[in-house]
């Protein structure tokens, strides 16, 4: 199980450094968030401190756009499972001693990892846009990693569970559009949450996005650090993984 | 299950779906293949041998009946199955992004192999692609991608390859090569290679034993040889012009069987060149607007048993709408 396992996460992860324009546009697209949104907004930031808690809207911004950014890894796992069944390669993996669980696993790990590879470019965009960075210690960057990994693994297995059943590449992307714009506005990623109607409110606390925005901002921002985010979002993952591997071990549709 | 066997099927169906609107894709199938043996499954398009792969491979659930593949139950023993069966598909699925030697080895990483770099490296010099082995296989002609395909599926020594319709969409100078090349690998290697074709002559090439298949039944099961004897016979095909009396044709000597086929007859004769000289003498020969004859061969077999033969009979008609039917009820 662990060679096997091994085989289809390193193929998952080496696929997408084989791809230039794949590799450019994932680290790009959140880049982008930080050039257009955040030059935008901050303009209205630097004049409303008391709303924002800071005049720096970018490093408002950085925690939540790594956050959202985890939201669209769920969405390439899924879209690279349809692709396999599309294309007979699920076939072909499933005609040797591997299992639909094992292939889940490595799916959704596999795309977690993707989504780290993003971090980094995203933080020295960041810091070269006037980020301060420097005055996090490595236990608080090592926690936000983690932090940032479970959702990603989180939201990746729960993009694989729903799309299990399905060979039809539409129902990702589909599925992506629509949980885009409740997962990201309805959450701490953007703009504060204090302001929000009651049922956004609702949502927002219910939304991974706001706790892992939270703990990254209080990173960034010098604030008093929310650590039962963290638990509470490696039970998120944990809990995500496991309902998705019993979910794809039956009903992964292989064709 | 005879230890000389290497897939043993018994009274297996597969139903797709459920209720009024499911399909039967096989009826009670039955088979026994040696270990060893090259054994063809012939039938036209939607006569279930890609179902039956599909089956022993463990990629659907038998619906009724039992099947052992290398001495295991393909339903209880899966794994152990899947880890003695290799499998080349119609159209050739690798890994694009990745070298020759990089598809090997991922290959030997899902079947859980640790020495496999000789054996691997073995492959590549039989299939004569060692010297392209780090280049990525989008690179490679559509022969040597097929050759790498067949490298995959023996990499781990399974006792047996299933081929589904391997050479389906290739030209003809790849599809000798194949030919070779499955001829070849059953030789050198001794694995027993269970191939699904719907050419006729590829399965009277390639085959110690055929099973025809029709509509989800074994119509006829044997060697090529065996098969045509049951024919005992020699077809023609005529068409005569209009104001020609056909029921002189079944009382000529020597004709077992007439039979309508669209504008012209179908017949089934003791001789051929007996036939033409009684037929020349009670017909016309300017009322003779066309007319074939073939010795026995397989597509003649499946002529006589079903009446139909290969790409012409109704039921291929409905080859679409079935795989449609197929897909929305799909297990």
């Amino acid at each position: 199980m662990r060679s096997q396992f091994w085989g289809l996460y390193s193929r998952e992860v080496v696929r997408t450094f084989r791809n230039p324009l794949v590799l450019g546009l994932t680290l790009v697209q959140p880049f982008m968030w930080l050039a257009f949104f955040g030059s935008a907004w901050e303009q209205i930031a630097s004049k409303n401190l008391g709303v924002f808690g800071t005049t720096n809207y970018i490093a408002f911004l950085l925690p939540g756009v790594l956050s959202t950014s985890m939201l669209s890894v769920g969405m390439f796992g899924a879209m690279s499972t349809i692709q396999d069944k599309r294309f007979g390669f699920m076939k072909r993996i499933l005609i040797t001693p591997t299992t639909k669980g094992v292939i889940f696993l490595s799916k959704s790990l596999g795309s977690a990892t993707r989504g780290l590879v993003q971090i980094p470019v995203m933080l020295v965009a960041a810091a070269a846009w006037g980020v301060p960075l420097g005055h996090i210690p490595p236990l608080d960057w090592a926690a936000w990693g983690v932090m940032l990994f479970f959702m990603a693994m989180g939201f990746s297995s729960l993009f694989l569970a729903v799309t299990a059943p399905s060979t039809d590449w539409q129902t990702p992307a589909v599925l992506a559009n629509f949980v885009t714009m409740p997962f990201t506005f309805a959450s701490a990623s953007l703009v504060p949450t204090a302001g929000f109607p009651w049922w956004m409110k609702l949502i927002s606390e219910l939304n991974p996005i706001t706790y892992s925005t939270l703990l990254g901002r209080a990173f960034v921002l010098g604030r008093s650090v929310p650590w039962d985010n963290l638990w509470g979002m490696i039970g998120f993952g944990v809990i995500c993984l496991v309902v998705g591997y019993f979910v794809s071990a039956r009903w992964l549709r292989v064709e | 299950m005879p230890e000389e066997d290497a897939i043993v099927i018994r009274d297996v169906s597969k139903r797709y779906g459920s209720g009024a609107h499911s399909v039967l894709a096989l009826d009670h199938v039955s088979l026994s293949i040696p270990k060893g043996t090259v054994f063809g499954l012939l039938g036209p398009n939607g006569a279930g041998k890609t179902t039956i792969i599909k089956l022993l491979t463990g990629i659907s659930p038998i619906s009724e009946g039992t099947a052992h593949v290398a001495g295991y139950d393909v339903h209880r023993e899966s794994l152990k199955v899947r880890a003695r069966i290799g499998w080349v598909a119609a159209e050739v699925i690798l890994d694009d992004d990745f070298s020759g030697w990089e598809n090997l080895r991922f290959q030997a990483r899902l079947q859980d192999l640790t020495e496999w770099e000789e054996r691997a490296n073995a492959l590549l010099r039989y299939f004569e692609l060692s010297d392209r082995k780090d280049d990525k296989v989008s690179t490679y002609s559509t022969g040597m991608r097929k050759k790498l395909e067949i490298a995959l599926a023996l990499l781990h020594e399974p006792m047996v390859v299933f081929m589904d319709e391997p050479t389906i969409g290739l030209d003809v100078a790849t599809r000798r090569m194949l030919w070779d090349i499955v001829t070849g690998i059953h030789r050198e290697f001794g694995v027993t290679v269970l191939l699904t074709s719907h050419y006729i002559e590829e399965a009277d090439a390639l085959c110690d034993r055929i099973a025809i298949i029709d509509q989800g039944k074994i119509i006829a099961e044997g060697t090529p040889s065996e098969l045509k004897a049951r024919v005992n016979a020699d077809i023609v095909e005529l068409t005569l012009s209009d104001g020609t009396d056909p029921k002189v044709l079944s009382t000529l000597a020597g004709v077992q069987e007439v039979r309508a086929q669209g504008n012209g007859w179908i017949l089934r004769v003791e001789s051929s060149e007996t036939f033409l000289q009684h037929l020349l003498s009670s017909v016309p020969a300017d009322h003779i607007r066309r007319i074939s004859i073939e010795k026995p061969s397989l597509e003649t077999v499946f002529l006589q048993l079903t009446g139909r033969r290969f790409g012409q009979d109704e039921p291929a008609k409905d080859v679409k709408k079935f795989y449609a039917q197929i897909r929305r009820l799909r297990v």
